[in-house]
């Protein structure tokens, strides 16, 4: 739930109304003497049909140096940016050789694992040597080294599911996923706001889509009992397969699922569940295993539970966990592991090396402290923010916390601001969100220090103040005895 | 007014190109430019304000015509081409009729072509060219009229 400020969704509306008209009268000149010019590309079908490009040519690029800026290292707590220049308003942009170190607040670097780490660089230096970077083959045919199925077992282990399968891509593992595991007379009800990739599978997979409110257990039900009744568009005959998609932080809000219900009302009326852990494995729960284990879920109630190892596992690929039945299914059923290239061996290594340091198997508690840490960090980070004045979303304990930022000159505003006092943000706008919705998201690390998260802090309020986005009435400073209080708990 | 605020809920549909219609504020976005640039018009002109009622009257005709129910498909290529063949118009709200906004969205010429005439006394020829512009603005809202392209115009092969 976003309270937006009233005021503040009309300017919006209206700034890209304004936007929109003046990209209208530049396509209007651009298309007026391109009738004359005559091209020589006869019998070519065009690139872009119709006007499909125009978000990008008159309002993408606009702002282009705030996304896809080039990083010359390893994304750690600090990385070095590498500067950009255009001489041509924006549209093409030129790198320089300068590279400013910056604070990193937009990487998905949840427990550190990014950047070179103690224990598991060396094993995949190793490992790198001893197998290969690539195998070269799909999994099917060449690919299985010793190291996948060790990487299986120990992703089956940590997850406490009998099987898993992995992949060498985290959005492969969504989109070759879906249209094996249900197909035309299926029906899939996903979250309105799950992640692209679980909208790309489902609608490969043929199967009926029908969306419900995000993270509305009421009604999901009631979609499910309509669905039910009605069954399968125009025949009425029963649906084959029922598949609830959620996800378990999504990464746009930063908060967690209500998985409890959702569950129980998938088992009520004996839809599957399928959660897409990318966000949240790793980065929340005791001990990291995920979301299920911070909400007091069994990891048996939920069917398939996929996740990502990008993002706290500080490697690639994806993997799915299920029943054994349902992972010897899909060993030789699904595309992406019948014929695309395996996951890379080093990448393998990295992630059997940072789940043992996370279950403490490395012999050193370096887990649970990344673990404590970045709970601390995100919780501390979070309530600052919110006491300054700002919109920030997102629950208790999630590291994901977007601020909002509405209006769409503010965006790169906010970004070049932030950027000129050597802090890094990642910004989202139009479509990746909802028109009215811009916001700068925030990932916050376990490698990021006090002082690290202090001074993002500052310079956040400090560039907030001249951009104008702290919409709610900042807190005043609590007296020294509240704090000393609060610290004893 | 700086501390009213408005709960944003995310509606269920996947369509970016008209999901924003959904979110609180749009009406009287939609109000109030119509508003100003009544007043943009009634500076630049100099004109009495039927005058520019019956303008603003008709380049909203021109405007909304070719947005709503001329252009089809959506301003960018992530949909893959799926509502290339609806125009906005048909594509809000899933194509579910006679829902709210497509109530609202039917309302408003009717309203302005009723100020527009009133505030010229319903003299011709504005009379007629205001009449002309919202009878082909209402039917083309009629949920009959849904996917339906009268002699093939602007109908695709």
């Amino acid at each position: 739930m976003i309270a937006v400020p009233y005021l503040t969704a009309l300017t919006t509306y209206f700034s890209y109304g304004l936007l929109f008209v003046f990209g209208q009268i530049r396509d209007l000149f651009r298309k007026i003497p391109g009738c004359c010019r005559s091209t020589n590309l006869q019998g070519y079908a065009p690139i872009c049909f119709g006007n499909e490009d125009f978000y990008t040519r008159r309002l993408y690029l606009r702002i282009q140096d705030c996304f896809e800026r080039p990083i010359s290292s390893a994304p750690d707590a600090w990385f070095d940016v590498v500067e950009r220049y255009s001489n041509d308003n924006n549209k093409t942009l030129k790198r320089t050789t300068k590279i400013t170190k910056c604070l990193n607040l937009g990487s998905y670097n949840y427990l550190g694992f990014a950047a070179s780490d103690e224990y598991c660089t060396p094993r995949v230096i190793e490992s790198l040597k001893k197998f290969s970077p690539s195998n070269c083959s799909a999994r099917a045919d060449g690919g299985t080294t010793t190291l996948h199925n060790e990487l299986e077992k120990s992703i089956a282990n940590f997850i406490r599911k009998p099987a898993a399968i992995v992949f060498g891509m985290g959005y492969v593992t969504n989109s070759a996923i879906l249209p094996v595991l249900i197909g035309k007379g299926g029906l899939i009800i996903s979250d309105s706001l799950n992640h692209n990739s679980i909208v790309n599978g489902a609608r490969g997979s043929g199967a009926t889509i029908r969306v419900f409110l995000h993270n509305t257990p009421s009604h999901l039900e009631e979609v499910l009992r309509e669905q039910i009744v009605e069954g399968q568009p125009r025949t009425h005959r029963p649906w084959k397969k029922i598949i609830v998609i959620v996800e378990g932080i999504y990464s746009m809000e930063g908060e967690l699922c209500k998985l409890p219900e959702i569950i129980a009302i998938s088992k009520k009326y004996k839809a599957y569940t399928y959660l897409d852990e990318a966000h949240s494995i790793g980065a929340v729960g005791k001990t990291g295993r995920g979301v299920c284990e911070l909400l007091g879920v069994d990891p048996a109630d939920v069917d398939i539970l996929m996740g990502t190892f990008t993002k706290s596992f500080g490697s690639c690929g994806g993997y799915i966990a299920g029943s054994q039945e349902l992972i010897q299914y899909l060993k030789y059923t699904c595309p992406a592991h019948l014929y695309a290239t395996s996951i890379s061996p080093p990448a393998a290594e990295q992630i059997i090396s940072a789940i043992k340091v996370i279950l403490g198997e490395d012999g050193s508690t370096r887990g649970a402290k990344k673990l404590a840490q970045i709970r601390e960090n995100s919780n501390f980070f979070r309530s600052e923010l919110q006491k300054m004045g700002f919109e920030v979303l997102g629950d208790h304990d999630s590291p994901v916390m977007p601020i909002m930022l509405y209006n769409p000159a503010k965006i790169p505003a906010f970004s070049r601001g932030c950027l000129e006092q050597n802090v890094a943000v990642v910004t989202v706008a139009f479509p990746a969100t909802p028109l009215l919705l811009a916001r700068a998201r925030i990932c916050i690390s376990a490698s990021h220090s006090k002082e690290d998260l202090i001074k993002g802090l500052e310079v956040i309020s400090q560039v907030g103040d001249l951009v104008g986005i702290k919409y709610f009435p900042a807190e005043p400073n609590k007296p020294q005895l509240d704090e000393k209080t609060v610290k004893l708990d | 007014m700086a501390h009213l605020y408005v709960k944003a809920v995310p509606p269920t549909d996947l369509n970016r190109n008209t999901e924003w219609f959904t979110y609180p504020g749009v009406w009287t976005t939609y109000i109030l430019i119509l508003f100003f640039s009544w007043l943009l018009v009634l500076s630049i002109f100099g004109c009495s304000p039927g005058m520019a009622w019956t303008i603003v009257h008709l380049s909203h005709f021109l405007v909304t015509y070719h947005f709503f129910h001329w252009k089809k498909g959506t301003p960018f290529a992530d949909d893959q081409g799926i509502y290339n063949l609806l125009t906005w118009w048909e594509q809000i709200e899933n194509g579910k009729q006679l829902t709210r906004n497509r109530k609202f969205l039917t309302v408003v010429p009717v309203v302005l072509y009723l100020i527009a005439s009133h505030t010229t006394d319903y003299q011709h020829p504005m009379l007629f060219f205001n009449t002309l512009a919202v009878f082909v603005l209402v039917v083309a809202k009629f949920p009959h009229m849904h996917k339906v392209r009268i002699f093939g115009i602007n109908a695709d092969q």
